[in-house]
């Protein structure tokens, strides 16, 4: 029988395989790990994909996830810079800190929360106290009808309440804003797993309420301006309420290094925080953590 | 003598009745896969060009193209093979060749049948845990495609070994009876003669590979990099997960971009999927049997 053998056949098709992945070679380069926030993901791409060009040999690969994926990842030291919308708890620097990565923190930007309706939906208002009752354990709000409020299309009159998943910074921080540290959400809402799910799903549902970044906002989405206590002043989202501190549910971003940042990872968050990296999360609907001129 | 009687009528109209339902059946199942890949050529197809195909993408990810998602699935796929297919056509010649029919090799069957049933967000879980922290490859393309390796053997093993027990026994025999050892039997005689089967596995492992995302995304994928991989130890974009992402993470995607990924994506598995069917046609028009 006269076969060529299996062995021979194997290695050149390996082979040349290989040579086609290996294609795309080049000099050395640092990269940067950046894991973290939904919220902030689609920001650290724009930053990644700008500072290809400040940076040429430093390569930046962000990956999303959550708040809470980019904060684990760095207690691992998996991790260069983590992304989160919320604070690192005491708990998760001791952790942190107990694998010998000491978290440095770096507020990169602010994000307002908006609370999202359909658009077909008359709710022009809500209070901070109107959302707890709503979101938070032990509310009777169900129905929009105890709001006095009739929404055209839903035929249900149920409200229907659009929530993250609970490793979300956009949960967490939803949860000590607006029903206090000690109070937890209701169960029966609908929990999605990115900021842009629940505005997709308010688009499309008449019935429902939702809250994610301002920044995720569209044109087919309505958002109500948003009351603390019940003679506040009622302030729309916007990312100049959010940097003169009047609209109640705004929030510093962050970015986590392990230890002090060296080199690439230093000049990057040097970048990020100068005025042109501060104008890229301007651009993207956030707002700038201090006063920039982005003309 | 022969007329038909009532009831050989209506065994036949029964007959007639399976048959078409049968056929039914069948078309039923080729209309998935017209309608998917119909709704990919006509909503995805604009979206692909030169540039789509070899440029990174820009603006936000809403525009540019995919080629650090293209080059990085290929890496995935090429890195989990090299990983998995030695490992997995030798256990399955031992297993075939080699091993007594004992507990332990029941034991191990056992475990490979219940290593395929695991679902692929619990391989990205061990992943994360054996490979990124466990062994420090970090997120890779070394840890992704060992989990996605870990993930697709018991795919080659029991393909492999199917085909391997294609071969039939008095070919091993008059080979053993001649004087030639196990290892030569097996090298001669067995593996030629078994190799389209092993293709099989292969194909069945870069379809799935290239496809899953949930492996990877903790493992090895990024969301976002511009920059194609010098080494396995890099991070690296890829389609699947580049498809999940601008579609449901990314605002602002033209619509014909996600259909344009997923068409690539698509056409990438069936074209590798084509040179191994190919190849193995061509085996299987010199088998001598």
């Amino acid at each position: 029988m006269k076969t060529a053998s299996p062995i021979r056949t194997w290695s050149t098709l390996a082979l040349a395989v290989a040579l086609i992945a290996a294609c795309g070679g080049g000099s050395s380069r640092s990269v940067i790990q950046n894991k973290g926030s939904d919220t902030l993901v689609n920001v650290a791409q724009a930053w990644a994909e700008n500072y290809a060009a400040v940076a040429p040999e430093t390569a930046v690969a962000v990956t999303g996830g959550g708040s809470g994926t980019g904060i684990s990842a760095m207690i691992n030291g998996t991790v260069d810079i983590a992304n989160s919308s919320r604070k690192m708890k005491d708990s998760e620097i001791e952790l942190a800190r107990g694998n010998g990565n000491e978290p440095i923190e770096f507020v990169v930007g602010f994000d307002a929360l908006a609370v999202f309706v359909h658009p077909d939906n008359p709710l022009d208002e809500v209070s901070l106290e109107q959302l707890a009752t709503l979101y938070g354990e032990g509310g009777d709000v169900d129905t929009w009808s105890q709001w006095g409020v009739e929404v055209p299309g839903c035929g249900s009159d149920e409200i229907v309440r659009v929530s993250r998943q609970n490793n979300s910074g956009t949960y967490v921080y939803f949860r000590e804003a607006v029903l206090g540290d000690q109070r937890d959400f209701r169960l029966g809402s609908r929990d999605m797993h990115g900021s842009k799910d629940v505005v997709d799903l308010v688009e499309n549902t008449p019935c429902a309420i939702g809250y994610s970044g301002l920044a995720y906002a569209t044109d087919h989405v309505k958002m109500p301006c948003v009351r603390k206590g019940e003679d506040g002043d009622c302030v729309s989202p916007s990312v100049d309420t959010a940097i003169d501190g009047s609209y109640p549910i705004a929030r510093p971003l962050f970015m986590y290094t392990a230890g002090e940042p060296q080199g690439a990872i230093r000049e990057y968050i040097d970048w990020v925080l100068s005025d042109e990296g501060q104008c890229i999360i301007y651009e993207k609907g956030y707002a700038p953590r201090t006063d920039v001129d982005c003309s | 003598m022969f007329e038909a009687t009532a009831q050989n009528r209506r065994n036949r109209k029964v007959e007639g009745l399976f048959r078409l339902l049968f056929l039914w059946m069948t078309c039923m199942l080729i209309l998935p896969v017209a309608l998917v890949l119909g709704v990919l050529i006509v909503r995805g197809g604009p979206a692909i060009s030169w540039e789509f195909l070899f440029s990174p993408p820009t603006n936000g990810m809403t525009a540019g193209g995919i080629l650090p998602a293209l080059v990085g699935t290929v890496w995935l796929v090429v890195v989990a093979l090299i990983a998995s297919v030695p490992v997995g056509v030798a256990a399955a010649l031992y297993l075939s060749e080699y091993a007594p029919d004992n507990r332990l090799t029941r034991a191990i069957n056992l475990a490979i049948i219940n290593l395929a049933g695991v679902p692929s967000i619990v391989h990205a879980l061990f992943g994360v845990g054996a490979f990124v922290i466990f062994f420090r490859f970090g997120t890779s393309i070394l840890a992704a495609s060992l989990t996605l390796a870990v993930m697709t053997l018991p795919v080659v093993i029991v393909a492999t070994r199917e085909s391997l027990q294609t071969v039939p026994l008095a070919f091993r025999e008059a080979c053993w009876n001649m004087g030639a050892t196990r290892w030569q039997t097996i090298r001669k005689i067995v593996l030629p003669n078994s190799i389209s089967g092993i293709l099989t596995g292969v194909i069945l492992e870069v379809s799935r590979t290239s496809g899953e995302t949930a492996p990877i995304m903790f493992t090895g994928a990024a969301f976002f990099l511009p920059f194609l991989p010098q080494g396995v130890l890099d991070q690296t974009m890829a389609m699947s997960l580049h498809l999940f992402v601008i579609s449901t993470q990314v605002p602002d995607v033209p619509e014909h971009m996600p259909f344009g990924v997923a068409l690539v994506l698509i056409s990438m598995v069936l074209a590798m999927n084509g040179i191994s069917i190919a190849f193995r046609v061509y085996l299987r028009g010199r088998k001598k049997w």
